[in-house]
Parts: C-alpha cells; structure tokens; sequence
C-alpha cells in the first residue's frame, strides 16, 4: 500500500443537505416545505433508504444520489449529519474562511496547509488544487493549481523553452509572490514533460480512465485529473476539488437536482477508476452550511446552519448515518430556524486524519478542537 | 497551445539552449512614472508615457478624473467590431423554431434601448439561447478593447473593480443577460463619482436584482440573497460582520450617532423585508401584481412589506412611501463608517497594495465620509492616495491578473483589438479570470498570492507567446508590422521590445539572443513570418520580467 491520499470535494454556496439525506417521515420537514423541494417516502420523488437510519429516525438519500446511496449499502462511505461551524454564521465568505481554516485561535493558514507544511510530504506533487485557484483549505502551502496536468507544463516542446525556463527559474528571485511559484512549477513540468509528453506527436499524452466517466459533468474533468495524478504515482497526497452552484435561493429544483445527478455519478465513476488504489484513498464532501428548513416564497431556499459530511473509502468503516441528529422540532432548531450543529465538522476532519491519513497528533492541524471522533473507525 | 512551428533559418538551428542569467531587475529601481501608469492604467504605453511626462504628475492624473467616458476614438472603434453569433436550428411540433444562424453581427446591443432587449427575456417568441444571451455577450467582447484603448483608463481600471466589488454573473439568467449593458454602462458612468449614487444604481439594477434573486423577493418571507451581499460584499463588508461577538442585535455596539457598529443576521433579515418589491419591469403577470414591460426597474407594492422593521439598530416605522426602506437602507449604509474603510481597503489593495496600514485606510475613510455628498467622491479618494506618501514609498507587489495582463501586452505591442470569435473570453478562463462570468458574488479575488499559482504563470506564459497570433484571434495586426521600419538587427528588436515593455531599452533580452545564437550586430531574417515569431519572443521575454508582471 502507497501513502494515504485525501480527496476534498468542497460543495461551494451552501449545500442543502436537507434535501441530500432526509428525515423523510418527519412532520416538521413535511410541513416546511414543497414537495419538490424534499425527499419523499413514496411516490415520484421516493428517497433511497439508508440502513436503520439515525436514532430510529428513518433517513432517505435523494433519488438523484443513487450512486451514493449504493456506496452506502456496500459499506464505502458514511453520512455524518448536522455537521458544521459551532460558531453561528450565514455567511458564504465567512463560513468558507473559517472551516477551511479550521482555526479557532486564528492560527495561520488552512487545515490541510498546515499538515502539509508540516509533514513535508515528497514527491513531485504531493498536493493539487484541481481548478484555477486555490482553496483557503490550502493556505499556507504551496499546492500545485491545475485543471489538468499538461497544465503545469512550461513551454514544452517550443525550441525556446529552455531559455525561457532559465528566465524563469533565475528572474523572480527568492521572494516576491511568483518566487516559489516559479521554482515549483519548473521542477513539476520536468517531471511531467518526462512522463507525458510525446516528442514525435507533439502533444500530450491523454488520460485514459478505465471506467466511463458522465459527460456534459463539471466533476468528471477533475476527478479525472485526480485520479490520473494518483496512478501515476507523483507522490499525491491531498486533492481538492471545487464543485460550485449550490446557492440555491431561487427556483432551486432544477439546479438542485442536476449538481446532485452530477455529484453521485462523477464520483461514482472516478471511485470505481481508482480500482486497486482505493485502498490508499478517502474522499470528504463538505459545503459551507446547510440551507433553512423552511423553504422561501421563490421556491429556494436561505442560508442555513447544519450540513451533511459524507466520507468515503475503505479505511472508514461505511454504511453508517453518524453524529447525532437534534430533530426538527421549532424548540430543536438554531434560532428557530435551521437544523442545529451537533459535531463540529473539525471533529469528522480530525478522525480522517488520524484514521486515514496517520497523523498522530491532530492538535496541530486542527488547535484546540476538543469534541468527541464520529466514529468513523470504530 | 504554443506556437510549435518548426523553425528553420540556419542560424537559428545552432541555437545554443545555454542561458545567460537575466539582469537582476528587481534590484533595478524603477521609474515612478513608469510604476503610476501600471498602477492606474491598463498598462504604460508610448503615448501615455509620453502624455504623463509632459502634463506631469497631478496634472495627469487630474485630467485622468475627469475624462468621460467612451471617448470619440473608442465608440467608433467599437463600432466597427463584429462578433460571431452561431447555432443550429431547433425544429419545433409545427415547425422549425428557428434557422440555423452563423453570422458576424456588429455589437449593436450596448446601444439597443433596454425596452427592446426585454424582448430576448420572453418566451414568445422561442430564441436560442445564444440570442438570449447576445447582450452579455457583447459587453464581455468590447471589454477587452475598453480596456486597451479607452483614454480614459484610470475610469475603466476602477469600473473592472466595481464588476468585481459588485460582481454580476451576466449569463447567471435571462434577465441578468438582457440587460447587462445597462449595468456595466452605469458602473462605469459612475466609477469615479458618488458612491451613494452608485449604489443606488446597482441595487436598481436589472441585472443585479435577476443575479442575486431580489427580483423575485417578496412578503414573506423575503428572498436574503441581495441583502446578505449588500451588507457583507458591497458595504460593510464581512469585516463589519458581528454575528460571531454579539449573540443577540442588542449587543451590537453602537458608534456616533447611534447605529450599529456592524450587522448580524437580523439585520440581514430585516434588510431584506426593506428591499422586498424592488424588481423589474418584465412585461407580465407575476401572482397579484403586473410589471410594466420597461426592462427596467418596476417597484411592487403590493410585494412589499410595509411593516416595522430594526435595521442597525434603528427603528423604521410601519406603512412607509414607496421604496422609503431600502432608500433609507442604501442611505445609512453609504454613509456608514465602516463601509467607508470597507472600499477604501479595497480600493487601496486594487490601486496598490494587498494589505495596506490601517493608518492609510483610516485617511482615506475619512476623506471618503467627508465628500459623502460630492459627485466626485470616489475620485477625491483615489487622489488623496495616489498623493499619500505611502503610494510613492510602496515597491510593486501586486501581479498583474490575468485579465490586466492581456490588456496589458496589447498596449505594450500596440495592437488594435477586437474579438470577433470572442476568444479571449476562453483563454482568460483558463487562467481563472471570468471575465463578467464569475458565479460566485465575490467576484474575481484581488490578492497577488490568489493568482501566483501554477496555472496562472503557465497561462500568463502562453498569452504573451501567443496573444498576436491568428489562432488565438483578437488583434489582426502582427508583431512584425507593429516594429519600427528601422528595426533590423536583433539589438534593435530585444532594444525595442525592452522599451515598449519597460519604458527602458536597457533591460536587455540577453538571455534571447544567447539562446537564439545571435548577437545585437547580427541582422533580422527578412521573412515576415520569421520576424514576426522572433518579435513574440522578444515580447515574452520581456514580459516575463517581475518589472513587467509586478505593478
């Protein structure tokens, strides 16, 4: 078995997990909103069953998360719910900040920054950011930021390019922003030049999963990317992952319905690529906060508190409905309005880590967390 | 892709791969002029430097406060600009719904009155989608040429900042679409004006009221999305934000004269009660109410909810005028002391620095409140700052973002620019810049670590090597064609490149001739072609300097 790989897959804009994995037979959630906006018992709009549920409350995966649904059966991946920030806030920018940095001192950086930084991983590409820019997550480390991996290539194949990589490596110096930058880069496109480039095609050799990944998906790209840098062992050790569109505040169904779709194929796809090199690999879906429970008067739904974590691999042990739900009830809801926080999501963070990742001494990653593991490998 | 085509001239083939290190530049200390127009400008030019040069410094900046916009030169530029609209056709049941369409159509849009743009939002007649979004499209194409060749560039500078400060997703909607030419007109008509002014036009925005839902917002309960932003993004900002400090809105402290020192979820809460009814004019029945079909702001009654509401912690009384609560909401946040530190820190991080002292923050803040009337209020900032001390004193440090880079080495080569194919839009996106497409309402980031990754120095690399090639489509005129008749040995084409880039044609390009295998004395290649892969060379080179890509 290689070293252990984390995956981060970050739902931008407020995911509303109410209606990902639902209490499907609660009065308070019936009553909150319109059907198209919940999972159902019957009918059309039937949720996928999951286990025993939480607490003798049955819980339903949304139709559209089938894929994720049969993970759960095969014991792959684990649903934590009401999850999220302690502190209160309904803010997309200060939500994002504060459980990407995961620092409740304000300790410099971001969560998997610090790790990084401090286990100084090896290896050409011990951390990519799939997309254009980096996530708070990553602060404080140098990850590599790429939608794919020809993209960290400089000049190659163009007759000047060893001039103007010389250019680079000795012009920016050993401060200012493009100093590391540019040192990184130059040593990360040898590598790559090395194993990708074709001299007598001129072009890069293409990524051949060997699944199908969903077309028309914004996920599959990157999740292709990510599993391409795991197989070829360029020393990958954390991957984010941006998938965006989850603010739904208006007219959310279709949106909704199609992010979901996309989610549990694309990740289903690149779970079942990954074959053999699972075992070194967990996946976290998170998201900012979950939405109201109480949809608004444009068929959306507003900022909320309480999300769903999902986890995937075989370290944990899957197939389970973790953390402990607090019910809908008005007098169980935050302000009266929102599904409380009943785990601090750094706790779930904290567990993988340890769990998956082999960190000894988490208190470093995530300072002056103090609440009890989900059980994830319990 | 790069330009890969084989090059074949004799004495380029002993090319010797050996560099030569580059001039430490950054020891280099560099021209303040030079360092004002990259600050203010999309990029120093010949004529710019030769304009700041002879009106000197205040004067330059002074005329650059009170030029107009959309100069003479520019509008009719724009007007000779096409850009390609293609689909295929749709059949319907009785029918096709439309032809197949593949035409250069000129950008006719930006000029189209807003009640004839309503037209593309409505689903009779059925259109494509990409008629539906032509509006958008045609502001995101004459962006680039704004940006190039617009006089007044301190004015376009700070109006790409308002699309970001208040971003917009143009194609987030039809109606965001629509009348998206409205909107970036108003931001830039406004970009150095009142900001008060502004934001009414902003929250009045057809544009921002589809993008952000408020459009739909009505009793009860109200739609939060416009609210939170106008608080956490467009005003106070999330820095102002007390939910985390203060449990309860009464424990929000309060600053002279008694508002709120910052906001918590409440206010979001009641601000949106304010704003609900603000809409727009869209030509039908929605529930209870008709909107008119004016493509413009409509303001609802009947949506509204009239009735008491806390804001910062003052009262509002029930059953007000029409549009009194969020008129009066925009007034205390215009005028708020937080949202005067709030700008000026961004203002200051767009024009200089990402974190500048709180000192010079606090001096702009103030002089911001104190010409909160005056028309010229945003102006009077930007020139108390460029005039601070602190502005001369501060090195460059800020990277030039993918979008003012492109910008930038067109006014470097001096191309003309247009964009028939629209593609520079994609190759920016692939840098992360989405220009007038940037979902979320943050907008595109202002911090120099956010765009000082891998994949943008890889991308910044392929736009200078490939900006004025026929592929990549924006400019017609070539490099070769651009250089000087007297330019003919090699000397003279890196002396050439360095001074268009710099202002300078010391800083030499040593490492391109070393590797070229030439000297300064050596002649050019006759060949167009030839010269004119050399002269992007040359410009690469030059570009990828921290004096070019630092500002």
């Amino acid at each position: 078995m290689s070293d252990p790989i984390l995956v981060v897959i970050f739902l931008r804009g407020g995911a509303d997990a109410l209606n990902i994995v639902s209490p499907t037979a609660d009065q308070n959630y019936i009553a909150a909103r319109p059907d198209m906006l919940r999972v159902a018992r019957g009918g059309d709009a039937q949720g996928i069953r999951l286990g025993d549920g939480l607490a003798d409350v049955e819980f339903r995966m949304h139709r559209n998360a089938r894929e994720l649904a049969d993970l759960f059966a095969a014991g792959d991946l684990s649903v934590i719910h009401a999850t999220g920030l302690t502190e209160a806030t309904r803010s997309h920018f200060d939500a994002e900040a504060q459980i990407e940095r995961a620092a409740s001192g304000g300790e410099a950086g971001g969560w998997l920054g610090r790790w990084l930084e401090a286990e100084a991983p090896g290896g050409p590409l011990p951390a990519l950011a799939v997309g254009t820019a980096m996530p708070e997550s990553l602060r404080g480390y140098h990850p590599a930021v790429a939608k794919k991996l020809s993209d960290l290539t400089v000049a190659t194949g163009h007759w000047l390019a060893p001039a103007l990589q010389a250019r680079l490596a000795d012009g920016f110096g050993d401060h200012g922003a493009l100093a590391k930058t540019s040192q990184e880069l130059l040593a990360l496109s040898k590598v790559l030049e090395h194993r990708l480039w074709m001299p007598k095609q001129d072009a890069f050799r293409t990524y051949s999963p060997s699944v199908k990944y969903p077309g028309r998906n914004r996920l599959s790209p990157a999740l292709m990317t990510v599993a391409q840098s795991i197989k070829e062992d360029l020393g990958l050790r954390v991957a984010t992952v941006d998938y965006g569109g989850w603010d739904t505040h208006a007219n959310q169904q279709g949106t909704f319905d199609r992010n979901l779709r996309g989610l549990s194929l694309a990740l289903m796809a690149f779970w079942r690529d990954l074959g053999p090199r699972q075992q070194d690999v967990s996946v976290v879906v998170m998201s900012e906060f979950g939405r109201r429970l109480r949809s608004n008067a444009s068929g959306g739904t507003d900022h909320g508190r309480a999300g769903a974590m999902l986890v995937l691999g075989p370290q944990s042990k899957g197939g389970r409905l973790l953390g402990r739900w607090p019910g809908l009830h008005n007098d169980a809801l935050e302000m009266g309005a929102d599904l409380a926080v009943t785990t601090d999501y750094r706790a779930v963070l904290s567990e993988i880590m340890a769990g998956h990742m082999g960190l000894k001494d988490t208190s470093r990653v995530f300072p002056g967390l103090d609440a009890p593991a989900p059980g994830l490998f319990a | 892709m790069l330009n890969r085509r084989a090059f074949n001239l004799s004495v380029l083939l002993a090319a010797s791969a050996a560099a030569l290190r580059p001039d430490s530049v950054l020891a280099r200390t560099q021209d303040p002029d030079e360092i004002l127009l990259n600050r203010l400008t999309f990029g120093a030019t010949p004529g710019s430097r030769e304009r700041l040069s002879s009106l000197g410094r205040a004067d330059w900046l002074k005329e650059q406060l009170s030029l107009p916009p959309d100069d003479r030169a520019l509008m009719a530029h724009l007007r000779t600009l096409t850009l390609r609209i293609k689909y295929a056709q749709r059949k319907g049941k009785s029918g096709p719904l439309w032809a197949a369409t593949d035409e250069l159509r000129p950008l006719d849009m930006l000029h189209t009155p807003p009640e004839e743009r309503l037209k593309l939002t409505q689903n009779e007649p059925a259109r494509a989608g990409p008629e539906r979004r032509r509006p958008a499209h045609e502001v995101i194409a004459a962006s680039l040429p704004r940006a190039v060749h617009a006089e007044a560039q301190l004015r376009e500078v700070m109006t790409q900042f308002w699309h970001d400060h208040f971003n917009v997703y143009a194609e987030k909607g039809r109606l965001s679409a629509a009348f998206f030419p409205d909107f970036d007109r108003d931001l830039r008509a406004h970009a150095l004006g009142n900001f008060r002014e502004l934001l009414g036009k902003v929250a009045t925005a057809p544009s921002m009221l589809d993008y952000l839902d408020n459009s739909r917002s009505k009793a009860s309960p109200a739609n939060e999305n416009f609210a939170r932003e106008l608080l956490e993004l467009h005003t106070l900002g999330a820095e102002n934000y007390h939910n985390a400090q203060s449990a309860d809105w009464r424990d929000v402290p309060r600053i002279e004269g008694g508002l709120a020192a910052g906001y918590v979820d409440e206010d979001v809460y009641e601000v949106a009660r304010a704003f609900t009814g603000w809409s727009i004019g869209v030509g039908r029945r929605i529930g209870s109410a008709h909107l008119p079909a004016t493509g413009q702001f409509a303001y609802v009654a009947s949506w509204h909810d009239p009735y008491q509401k806390r804001i910062l912690g003052r009262d509002f009384s029930s059953n007000r005028a029409p549009m009194a609560d969020g008129e009066e909401v925009l007034d205390m946040l215009a005028t708020h002391p937080g949202t005067a530190r709030f700008i000026c820190r961004k203002i200051v991080r767009r024009l200089l620095i990402d974190d500048p002292s709180d000192a010079l923050v606090a001096r702009l803040a103030k002089e911001f409140l104190r010409w909160s009337e005056a028309p010229d209020q945003i102006g009077r900032v930007i020139q108390m700052l460029v005039e601070d001390p602190e502005f001369a004193d501060t090195p460059p440090s800020k990277l030039r973002r993918p979008f003012e880079l492109l910008a930038a080495l067109y006014r470097t080569s001096g191309a003309r620019v247009g964009s028939p194919e629209g593609r520079f839009y994609w190759q920016l996106a692939s840098a992360g810049w989405r220009q007038h497409m940037f979902p979320p309402p943050t907008g595109h980031p202002d911090r120099t670590e956010d765009w000082a990754s891998s994949t943008v120095m890889v991308r910044m690399i392929e736009m200078a090597m490939s900006a004025h090639e026929p592929w990549f489509d924006t400019t017609r005129d070539r490099l070769d064609a651009l250089m000087p008749k007297d330019v003919e040995t090699f000397g003279d084409l890196t002396r050439h490149w360095a001074r268009q880039a710099h202002g300078d044609p010391g800083d030499g390009l040593d490492d391109l001739l070393q590797a070229v295998g030439v000297t300064p004395e050596d002649p050019l290649p006759k060949d167009a072609g030839d010269q004119r892969h050399l002269a992007a060379m040359a410009l690469t080179f030059a570009a990828m300097s921290p004096r070019y890509l630092y500002r």
